[in-house]
């Protein structure tokens, strides 16, 4: 057979095609579940290493199941909500079926779109995920544009709705040892601790050269060598927290009655400071005496 | 053919390896050689695909038409890195490997070694031969690898797959987790490899 006329080369080709397209469509369907498994601990992973229930590197030496029984005991709820702040859904926390918002991209995107003032032609809504630890903490997604692909994050927020207690990032194609820090880096992530997001200003927060410096509590310094990677996640970091916003701001006015107790914490801590205050002086004439023997 | 067999098998690995004497394959060994565990995965990855390779192109040597063979060739490359990609992937203790060596598992199908064996070998020789021939190849250049992961995780993190070996107390040299490092070490390896071997020597 001549396997050098026109004819032969495309039957060839095409069937060689057909058959590959086959068998990776076959493995993918095979493998899908396990694969979106892992994806999943991968993200819960994340979470808890944002909200400080582990420490990183125990969750990631613990399995899959282990993920998931840790995440089903430290969870208390979990719901969508929409960009006017107000509750939409509700995710599962049961541990046979635990729930997450997969499809950051698509959110993003109608986040964008809402405020670019765009009209959403899918007539989508936005789902954004709040995770409600037991410990108070909230933990969201941020997510948004590296230099080479997505970067995105989960940020755990202390129950006052302003302060952030830790943060995970990750990205899927960084520059290793340059936009790759903000995944590598403990210190980077450690930086975000205690800081306050200025829910109201256009900005939230700031992550830029030197932002440190000034000494505002919503600004971490940027990575060296990585302005792009950087850049990128200060805009996720913005533009999630803008969409989150409202929501945050509901929560905190509902929260507000409690003021009163933390007035009488105010007096209580008044009290132990006057029992300090005699103890001192106990003390000090305990010495006293014992100068005197 | 039993003595031409051995030789298929050890060439690769000694006299003909891949990266130290035919220098392909740097680009992924400067990359993934700061842990032995990913180092261990690409090279058994890389064994499996130009093995694999070798053996379906080997088999489909007399059919493939003359003027498209290196894309057919690239297909196959293709099935078979996406396969071990899935894999691994699904795995649920390779996943985290899967995620750090990122896109080199992907780049495998750039890889020099693999395309090289093929048109070299497999398309004039039959199925077993070829296989050997691959896997074989995939062997050498994971030995260079390991051997350079051994060193960079040893000197730059005091630890070996992932088990603190060095006392605490040693002061991980930052320089080795570098890439540059690896191409040093990478000069060491050719350099004593060419001084044991006279063949190799240039005169």
């Amino acid at each position: 057979m001549n396997t050098n006329s026109n004819i032969y080369t495309i039957i060839y080709t095409t069937v060689v095609v057909v058959i590959v397209a086959a068998v990776l469509a076959f493995v993918s369907m095979k493998l899908g579940p396990s694969q979106e498994a892992n994806v999943k601990a991968e993200s819960l992973r994340q979470m808890m290493a944002a909200a400080g229930i582990e420490s990183t590197d125990n969750l990631y030496s613990s399995k899959n199941a282990e993920v998931l029984d840790l995440y089903a005991a430290n969870i208390s709820k979990a719901y969508t909500v929409g960009l006017d702040g107000i509750q939409n859904g509700e995710l599962s926390i049961d541990r046979s079926n635990i729930e997450l918002v997969s499809g950051l991209k698509a959110q993003n995107k109608i986040i964008k779109d809402n405020k670019a003032g765009k009209d959403n032609k899918d007539n989508k809504t936005a789902t954004l995920p709040v995770y409600v630890f037991n410990s108070g903490v909230c933990v969201i997604p941020v997510y948004g544009a590296g230099l080479w692909g997505p970067v995105w994050g989960y940020i755990a927020i202390e129950p006052d709705f302003t302060t952030i207690h830790g943060a995970y990032f990750d990205h899927e194609s960084e520059t290793p040892g340059l936009g790759a820090k903000i995944k590598d880096e403990e210190w980077f992530r450690e930086k975000f601790a205690g800081k306050v997001i200025a829910f109201g200003k256009e900005e939230p927060f700031c992550l830029a050269k030197n932002a440190e410096a000034e000494g505002a509590d919503n600004a971490v310094d940027a990575i060296t060598g990585a302005t792009m990677t950087s850049k990128g996640l200060n805009t996720a970091l913005n533009v999630w927290f803008n969409a989150y916003e409202s929501h945050f701001e509901k929560l905190a006015k509902e929260t507000e009655p409690e003021e009163g107790q933390a007035e009488d914490t105010v007096a209580e801590d008044i009290v132990t400071e006057y029992i300090v205050v005699e103890n001192t002086v106990a003390e000090n004439t305990v010495a006293k005496n014992i100068v005197e023997e | 053919m039993a003595q031409n067999l051995k030789d298929t098998i050890l060439n690769p690995i000694l006299k003909g390896n891949p990266i130290s004497v035919l220098v392909l394959g740097i680009c992924s060994s400067l990359a993934v050689t700061v842990q032995l565990k990913g180092a261990l995965v690409m090279a058994i990855s890389v064994t499996i695909v130009t093995g694999l390779s070798s053996l379906v192109c080997s088999l489909l040597r007399n059919t493939i038409p003359n003027r498209v063979r290196i894309i057919v060739q690239l297909v196959i490359v293709a099935l078979m890195v996406i396969l071990v990609d899935q894999i691994l992937k699904a795995g649920e203790s390779t996943y985290a490997i899967d995620k750090q060596l990122s896109v080199y598992i992907g780049l495998i199908i750039t890889n020099c070694i693999v395309m090289g064996r093929i048109e070299a070998f497999a398309l004039g020789n039959k199925p077993i031969p070829s296989l050997l021939d691959g896997l074989a190849n995939g062997v050498g250049y994971g030995l260079i690898l390991i051997i350079v992961a051994f060193f960079r995780e040893l000197l730059g993190s005091g630890t070996l797959l992932g088990f603190r070996v060095l006392p605490l107390s040693y002061v991980p040299n930052n320089l080795v987790i570098l890439p540059p490092f690896a191409l040093i070490l990478l000069g060491c390896i050719i350099w004593i490899h060419r001084a044991l071997d006279k063949d190799l020597q240039e005169k």
